[in-house]
């Protein structure tokens, strides 16, 4: 019996409905906190780039959002917008997506309500090579971007009054991040400032 | 233009190798250390892996965006690629035994080896991860594999040259390989900058 | 088998030790040892994989075809790895993250099936567990020993704490891949030499165990 194809198949089959079960279960367990995960890493993300406290709790986290934060439709991007205790705008979140060496990148960039600063840049996501490319998610290259003057096209080194770091060995990343950020400023940053005269 | 903005040229020549699956990746290490110190043997891996990789990678890629998302499969998604891996070198051993006995005889050996070949998986989840579409996972995957063949073929031109060599002791095999390994991909990174992602 | 659990213990961790003896399992350790927490995360997804499915692999052993022996293997590592992934996007988002696809490749980790075969396919369940458990302690302990050294030189951190009061210049190289070879390369050649007056035969034989 045993070795004999139709065992073959029938253990195939039970074994592999077993596990598929199994797997079904947790994941269906485990999926709404694996969503709230993402959830609470966006509103991170977006508290980052306004220069709020990011790191607390999940609680804290939501009500800090929730009270400091609304997010808005313009120039045809879900924008959020940072507001102070007399509702007036202190920095805007704007969304980007672009290439990066290895895939999709994405992120915010905040940007003060006259588009003349950065108040900050985060990424949400991103397929850079752990360890060297990936460095883009960290404080010390991030910090670089805060209260940078939109002045004209950013760039490393002395081209742009040494302000800006490249990261040392993902020369490309990095390059792909101020592609990625050149091309936001000149074109949604533009529409953006359009909307926002009239 | 593309998918995600990255022209599947760049990603063709940067996958053989400025992010090589060996050198940069570590990926297929286990075949890569035993079957690299005689050159004939190791080449003929390489392009049974480069062969296994393009065509395990279409297949792949089009499981996943025709039955895995719209079935909302994904948690399952390692199970099925592991499955196809597997499935495809079997149907492959079995149509070169019948329609290439000449290639068979020269690379069948290997093919049971490949299924565990920790690259194949790699790439393609880093297809998957990066969001590829089509042409760019199949370029992906033909430069994985001619990046893995050059850098096996290579280090067994190495190694052999080395043979006769006298090592201080304990540091032949295993040892020595790591190392040389280690200045070559020392050496690939001279690669990086080459490619600029526009 | 009448192997003690010492016998295990020291079997896997040093006299055998899967990465630095055996050479097996490099793929998915050398890719995530930049980083100490990455490294211990890895470790222990591992170690968990590799003693869970040696249990199941043994606990099935005489109903599994032996000629569908590898698929079912691949099929029972495969659910394992899928759990520890949805383990860990669940509850540690950012490690997940850093780790991207090589939570993954533990699938194809040489380890995990070298110990189904070599082991759990012909012992019984508790030994099996305990020789797979130990075999991922022995990895793990290998990852962290690159890994601190890849940290602690290229980033200047531990474990990603500050150790700035011993500061020197920071060496970008340990970040960036071929460290890696260099260091296993290196752990790999002491080791060797640790070993080499007892000869190779007797880890031949305890390999059997």
């Amino acid at each position: 019996m045993k070795g004999g194809p139709v065992y073959t198949v029938i253990f195939m089959l039970v074994i592999s409905a077993v596990f598929t079960l199994v797997l079904s279960l947790a994941n269906a367990y485990y999926l709404p906190q694996i969503e709230e995960n993402e959830l609470l890493d966006d509103r991170r993300a977006v508290l980052y780039v306004f220069e709020l406290d990011a790191e607390g709790g999940p609680e804290e986290v939501l009500e800090l959002f929730e009270n400091a934060v609304v997010s808005e439709m313009l120039a045809d991007m879900e924008i959020y917008a940072h507001l102070d205790e007399d509702e007036q705008v202190l920095a805007y979140a704007v969304p980007f997506t672009g290439a990066g060496l290895w895939g999709t990148m994405r992120g915010y960039l905040g940007i003060t309500p006259e588009l003349d600063r950065i108040t900050g840049l985060v990424f949400t996501e991103h397929n850079e090579t752990p360890g060297l490319g990936a460095r883009i998610d960290e404080r010390e290259y991030l910090e670089q971007f805060r209260g940078l003057e939109i002045t004209g096209e950013l760039a490393y080194g002395p081209a742009g009054d040494d302000r800006l770091d490249a990261i040392t060995g993902a020369t490309s990343t990095s390059k792909a991040v101020l592609r990625i950020l050149n091309n936001l400023i000149d074109r949604k940053i533009a529409e953006l400032e359009v909307v926002l005269d009239d | 233009m593309f998918g995600n903005g990255i022209n599947p040229f760049v990603i063709f020549f940067a996958s053989i190798l400025t992010s090589n699956m060996i050198l940069s990746n570590f990926l297929g290490m286990c075949s890569y250390i035993s079957i690299s110190s005689e050159y004939k043997t190791a080449s003929g891996l390489g392009k049974s892996v480069t062969l296994v990789m393009v065509i395990t990678n279409m297949i792949n890629y089009l499981v996943y965006k025709f039955l895995i998302v719209p079935l909302g499969l994904e948690y399952l998604r390692y199970i099925i690629f592991i499955m196809v891996i597997a499935a495809t070198v079997q149907v492959m051993e079995l149509a070169m035994d019948r329609f290439l006995p000449d290639l068979h005889v020269k690379l069948g050996i290997f093919l049971p080896l490949i299924t565990v070949n920790c690259a194949i998986l790699g790439t393609t989840l880093f297809i998957i991860i990066r969001d590829y579409d089509f042409l760019q996972s199949v370029l992906f995957g033909l430069g994985s594999g001619l990046g893995w063949w050059l850098a096996i073929s290579a280090l067994a031109a190495i190694r052999e040259k080395m043979a006769k060599n006298k090592l201080p002791k304990g540091l032949a095999g295993p040892g020595i390989t790591f190392i040389i390994t280690g200045i070559m991909a020392l050496a690939f990174i001279g690669f990086s900058g080459i490619f600029t992602i526009t | 088998m009448t192997e003690r659990i010492r016998q295990v213990i020291s079997r896997n961790i040093w006299k055998e030790n899967q990465v630095l003896r055996q050479i097996l399992g490099i793929c998915s350790a050398l890719a995530v040892t930049n980083l100490m927490t990455n490294s211990l995360v890895m470790g222990v997804g591992l170690t968990f994989v590799t003693a869970f499915s040696s249990l199941t692999i043994s606990l099935l052993r005489n109903l599994i075809p032996h000629r569908i022996r590898m698929i079912v293997q691949t099929l029972i590592i495969a659910s394992y790895v899928i759990f520890v992934d949805i383990f860990i996007k669940a509850n540690m988002p950012e490690i997940s993250k850093s780790l991207g696809p090589y939570v993954a490749l533990i699938i194809t980790n040489c380890i995990i099936m070298g110990r189904a075969e070599a082991y759990a396919q012909k012992n019984p369940p508790i030994p099996s567990m305990l020789d797979g458990f130990f075999a991922g302690v022995g990895y793990t302990i290998v990852l962290l020993i690159i890994a601190f050294f890849r940290e602690f030189l290229g980033f200047g951190t531990i474990f990603g704490y500050d150790i700035s009061f011993a500061s020197f210049e920071l060496w970008t190289i340990m970040v960036m891949p071929p460290a890696a070879f260099f260091l296993i390369g290196t752990l790999i050649w002491i080791t060797s030499n640790i070993f080499a007056p007892k000869n190779t035969k007797k880890s031949e034989t305890g390999r059997k165990g």
